[in-house]
């Protein structure tokens, strides 16, 4: 009686795999998994405050120790790119379904998955830190769960007083006796900085980062996962070596009056490059899965 | 026969529309507002042409105005901060908003606002319809959100009664919550102080200190707080003591630029009489203090003002200059503006 059961059930089984094959050995689509590492050089960076023993600690080219006790950034407009050229883009045009904000607190928040993306052969990823100008606005009725994500008092990544979203905030603290370290960075831009025409004041904080992949990501009939590294030893040891200074001056960069100036751009710079000779910033690919 | 045809159309699409009759016919009733542009005041900010106030926006936005469900307890409205007494402006040294939280920097009035190219302190908005979001969203001032506050009054009928006079249908939307309000704040023009009256000679005149003040001010201050608006709407830093909050930087934590670090832009000294204290974040009491300061020396930073810079860090003002110049600026108190007689 039991091996009759056993005959049974083979054959249901079996016609279950049969009727699945087809979609599985020929989709037209599948998801792609992101991965984000943030880093010290090459060791995952552990959060903590001032009196954390157990948190990462690095020092910088300048000789400042420092920490992290809170870690965040927003990526989106992501483009894959296929060995052919061919860009894929996905939902760069909505917050709600294209954009992220990595917080090393939030382990679920370091892995994004990318859904329905067209089945090939990938060779580069494109992404943005931070939002594009022209969806950076606040817009509530638009972007409403991007809205909420990034309002959250346990987030804070919007910048109330520019009406635009924080593309980074980072809190910690430095030096032997633990200053305070508070790095935000956001667009104040208003009209195209690339158009004479249009431009009429302010910083834009956007950064397009393009990586070659290590290995080529094939979306198939398995999600590949690629794993991006973010090495945040790059803030201040980066292109520009930062010395941090706190104090209320024009050149104080510890505090939020990084804002002004050309202190925030350079922190900026260091973490998503300039747009032209580097495009990569504090970023590069750990490994691709497929 | 094109003419018939014409015409018969014309008959379809007025019977077609004869429904709405009603709110067609109240709908043309909100007529643009023909506002008077005081005599030798600059241009219009272009937002205005698209955003001409309107009979009824005006009414909707003056409602809104002082609507304290914008805030996220019900407790704060713009009127509670903008009090027309105070030329829209108020007392407080730095803003005090939601939970006695304090704000960033002084309030300023509402005044003259159409002529303006640069909003806030620092010029970070340059469209008034831009601008009533930042109170809203802003932790110290409201601390809500224009959906939160969409919910709030989208169960009030005169509200849905007054949005579809002005725009046509009741849904109100962020747009057209910004539109209203700005539309009225266009309205809000300062132009009838006795400066004004003794410059249109309509039979008023300066006393002999306020005739003196008129001097000095022509002499020391002009070149600054210039034009009818009493600003050149630029950006300077006149070395006055610092905001050490982290989150201040001046016109610099828009620009990024260095020499706009803790730069402000020139406020007017229209019904400055009504608006102490003074400074960005009301770093003077009293305009006696403030001339004070400026006649025994500012802070000398790399980004002084030339102005500043080439005169020895200082306004030289003596006693009778200072008392002059204090009568010739409450000449520039417009009491009808204030909600006075």
């Amino acid at each position: 009686m039991k091996n009759f059961k056993k005959y049974l059930l083979m054959p249901a089984i079996l016609l279950a795999v049969v009727s699945c094959s087809n979609d599985d050995e020929n989709p037209v689509a599948n998801s792609v998994a992101l991965k984000f590492n943030n880093t010290f050089d090459n060791t995952t960076i552990i959060l903590g405050d001032a009196a954390s023993t157990t948190a990462s600690v690095k020092t910088s080219g300048a000789g400042q120790v420092h920490r992290f006790s809170e870690l965040k950034y927003v990526i989106s407009n992501i483009r894959l790119v296929k060995t052919d050229g061919t860009e894929v883009p996905y939902n760069v045009n909505n917050l709600d379904k294209g954009a992220v904000i990595v917080d090393q607190s939030k382990e679920a928040s370091l892995n994004y998955v990318m859904s329905n993306i067209p089945v090939g052969e990938y060779a580069k990823i494109k992404f943005g830190l931070g939002v594009k100008q022209v969806l950076n606005a606040l817009d509530q009725v638009k972007f409403p769960s991007f809205y909420a994500a990034a309002g959250a008092n346990d987030t804070e990544m919007m910048w109330e007083w520019g009406t635009g979203y924080r593309f980074t905030k980072l809190e910690g603290f430095y030096g032997a006796d633990n200053k305070q370290m508070s790095i935000h960075t956001g667009s104040t831009v208003e009209g195209n900085k690339g158009d004479a025409t249009s431009y009429v004041q302010g910083v834009d904080a956007y950064r397009d980062i393009t990586l070659e992949l290590t290995a080529k990501a094939i979306v198939g009939k398995n999600p590949p996962k690629i794993t991006i590294k973010a090495d945040f030893n790059k803030l201040l040891s980066g292109t520009t070596a930062i010395t941090l200074s706190t104090g209320t001056s024009g050149s104080s960069n510890a505090t939020p009056n990084i804002h002004t100036a050309l202190q925030m751009v350079k922190f900026v710079d260091n973490l998503g490059g300039n747009g032209t000779t580097d495009v990569k910033g504090m970023f590069s690919i750990l490994a691709v899965e497929n | 026969m094109k003419k018939i045809i014409c015409f018969l159309s014309c008959i379809v699409f007025c019977l077609s529309c004869s429904d709405t009759d009603d709110y067609e016919a109240i709908f043309l009733e909100n007529e643009t507002i023909a506002l008077e542009i005081p005599v030798g005041f600059p241009a219009l900010n272009n937002a205005f042409y698209t955003n001409r106030p309107t009979k009824l926006g005006v009414e909707l936005g003056k409602k809104l105005f002082s609507d304290k469900r914008f805030s996220a307890n019900n407790t704060i409205a713009c009127s509670s901060c903008h009090i027309q007494a105070n030329a829209f402006a108020d007392n407080n040294a730095k803003a005090i908003g939601i939970f006695a939280r304090i704000g960033l920097r002084n309030t300023p009035p509402i005044q003259n606002m159409a002529f303006l190219n640069f909003y806030n302190w620092d010029g970070s908005k340059l469209q008034l319809e831009k601008q009533s979001i930042v109170p809203i969203i802003t932790h110290e001032e409201m601390n809500s959100s224009i959906i939160e506050v969409i919910d709030k009054i989208n169960v009030d009928k005169a509200y849905r009664d007054l949005f579809k006079k002005t725009f046509g249908d009741e849904n109100i939307t962020p747009e057209r919550i910004y539109k209203s309000i700005a539309q009225f704040e266009y309205t809000l023009i300062s132009a009838n102080s006795k400066y004004d009256r003794v410059k249109r000679k309509e039979n008023e005149s300066f006393s002999v200190s306020e005739a003196r003040g008129y001097q000095v001010f022509q002499e020391k201050c002009n070149s600054c707080h210039s034009t009818e608006l009493f600003t050149d709407q630029s950006f300077r830093n006149i070395g006055f003591p610092l905001n050490t909050d982290s989150n201040e930087g001046g016109r610099g934590r828009v620009t990024g630029i260095e020499k706009d670090y803790m730069s402000f832009r020139v406020p007017t000294l229209r019904n400055i009489e009504v608006t102490a204290p003074y400074g960005s974040f009301g770093q003077f009491a009293t305009l006696r203090q403030l001339l004070d300061y400026l006649d025994n020396g500012v802070i000398l930073t790399d980004n002084l003002d030339p102005i500043f810079k080439e005169n020895g860090n200082r306004i030289p003002l003596n006693e009778q200059e200072k008392i002059d110049l204090i009568s010739f600026m409450k000449t520039l108190t417009d009491t009808h503006f204030l909600g006075g007689d």
